[in-house]
């Protein structure tokens, strides 16, 4: 069965929102098309914690060249990575 | 007029110095600020710089020799053949008739031991020095009222054991790790501190310009100070360095240490040659690290050997955090931001290494992004 590009955004912004309550920002009206770096709810260590959940949750090894913002900069193109990598698309 | 080049005082407990050095010779022109000589004390090597401009009219002490702290040690003068000026300087001179002088804090407790006021012994200038109060006691054939303070033992005595009920727990990899290096900096470095606020925007800017220009996904500022960091401890060998017993030891590589937190976990991740990569290498290498070190995959020689360290609390907005030295490392850059977005670079340093001028100039020197664009 093919994975859900809904179920797969649905669980980043859980993710995302879990980082940014623990540094005590809400995030929960953060919308799928935002760049995350830019809106500050969460720092380049709570995005490592998201680029390791990230890999593990979708079992996709992330290469250096590959963590970009045009590939992760929001959820819908995180959602849109994984499909791809899991071939998807 | 002749310039004194006077003897520098090193540690407050130190009336003497040892000459261990002169890097220049009678008519010998110096510059100002020009290293002239190197003396010595049992804590540390200090150099000694010329004040002014001019030539080496003469030196005072023979090499390996003690010499009191604030005596002329070099005269300089305009020209080479200017006259050395024969009249003392104020610490040769004794004190006028009837003035005590004032004990150094070694002479005040060699006072206290042969139970001697300064008034009793005839001083050489204004200081009553350590040496004129043994050269007395000597003279008048005084023994010391106690026997001598026993040595510091460096045997501590033993860890109390809890009173109360509960269980033991092993340590795990990284509490063991953090208990060698706390007791490495316990034991054996003289750790200082220093900090400045530094105004946050132009390094904020150089990052975001670096960040945009190569796409990235995380925000390299911390990582773009930590390797403007490292270059700087490439162009001032000192801050890549360590003291072990009475020798310097200074680190062919800059090995960088970052601290990483993950969970519960404090990670000093060690990146190996530092000095080699350029900007965008370095951020890479330290992602790849961090990365690693958020799932706990860090190889061992990724978390040892760092010759130097940095690390930030900006994430947690404290306002001021004094971290720990790395073993056999002399420099630990503590840099956060607080709430009010106060920016603070701080240093714990090793002070048999480093001394409080040559922390402060790094700090302002890592205050500001490279000019060059990013």
């Amino acid at each position: 069965m093919a994975p859900d590009r809904n179920a797969i955004e649905q669980a980043i912004k859980a993710k995302i929102v879990e980082i940014a309550d623990q540094l005590g920002e809400d995030a929960r009206a953060l919308t799928h098309d935002e760049l995350i770096p830019a809106t500050g709810l969460i720092d380049s260590a709570g995005l490592l914690q998201l680029l390791a959940w990230y890999e593990h949750r979708f079992q996709i090894p992330l290469a250096q060249d590959e963590i970009t913002v045009d590939n992760l900069g929001t959820i819908a193109t995180m959602a849109g990575f994984a499909l791809k990598k899991k071939g998807s698309l | 007029m002749a310039i004194p080049v006077h003897t520098p005082r090193v540690n407050n407990n130190d009336d003497e110095v040892r000459l261990v050095g002169l890097e220049v010779a009678v008519g010998d022109r110096v510059s100002r600020g020009q290293a002239v000589a190197q003396i010595e004390t049992d804590k540390a090597i200090m150099e000694i710089e010329a004040p002014a401009e001019g030539y080496v009219l003469d030196i005072a002490a023979p090499l390996d020799s003690q010499i009191a702290v604030g005596s002329v040690l070099i005269w300089l003068g305009a020209t080479p053949d200017e006259a050395v000026p024969q009249a003392a300087t104020d610490l040769d001179t004794p004190p006028p008739e009837g003035a005590i002088a004032t004990p150094t804090a070694k002479a005040r407790q060699l006072l206290q031991r042969y139970g001697l006021t300064a008034a009793q012994v005839p001083a050489q200038g204004p200081r009553l020095t350590a040496a004129a109060v043994s050269s007395y006691a000597a003279s008048q054939g005084l023994a010391p009222l106690a026997g001598p303070p026993p040595p510091r033992s460096t045997a501590r005595a033993p860890e109390p054991t809890p009173g109360v009920p509960g269980q033991w727990r092993e340590l795990q990899g990284d509490e063991k790790g953090m208990l060698a290096t706390v007791t490495w900096h316990r034991d054996h470095a003289v750790p200082g501190y220093i900090e400045l606020e530094y105004d946050p925007r132009p390094w904020a800017e150089y990052a975001r310009t670096f960040a945009e220009r190569h796409k990235l996904m995380l925000n390299p500022l911390l990582s773009l100070m930590a390797w403007r960091l490292t270059r700087l401890a490439a162009a001032m060998p000192k801050l890549n360095s360590a003291l072990v017993g009475e020798r310097r030891y200074e680190y062919a590589a800059v090995n960088l240490g970052f601290t990483a937190q993950v969970d519960e976990t404090l990670y000093l991740c060690v990146l190996r040659d530092a000095e080699q990569r350029d900007a965008l290498e370095f951020v890479n290498a330290l992602l790849d690290l961090q990365r690693r070190a958020a799932v706990h995959k860090l190889a061992a020689d990724e978390t040892r050997g760092a010759t130097l360290g940095f690390s930030s609390m900006e994430r947690w907005k404290v306002s001021q955090h004094i971290p720990v030295l790395p073993p056999l490392a002399s420099l630990m850059v503590a840099h956060t931001a607080d709430a009010q977005g106060r920016a603070v670079l701080g240093a714990t340093y090793d002070h048999r290494v480093l001394n409080g001028f040559q922390v402060v100039s790094a700090l302002r020197k890592l205050g500001k992004p490279p000019s060059d664009t990013p």
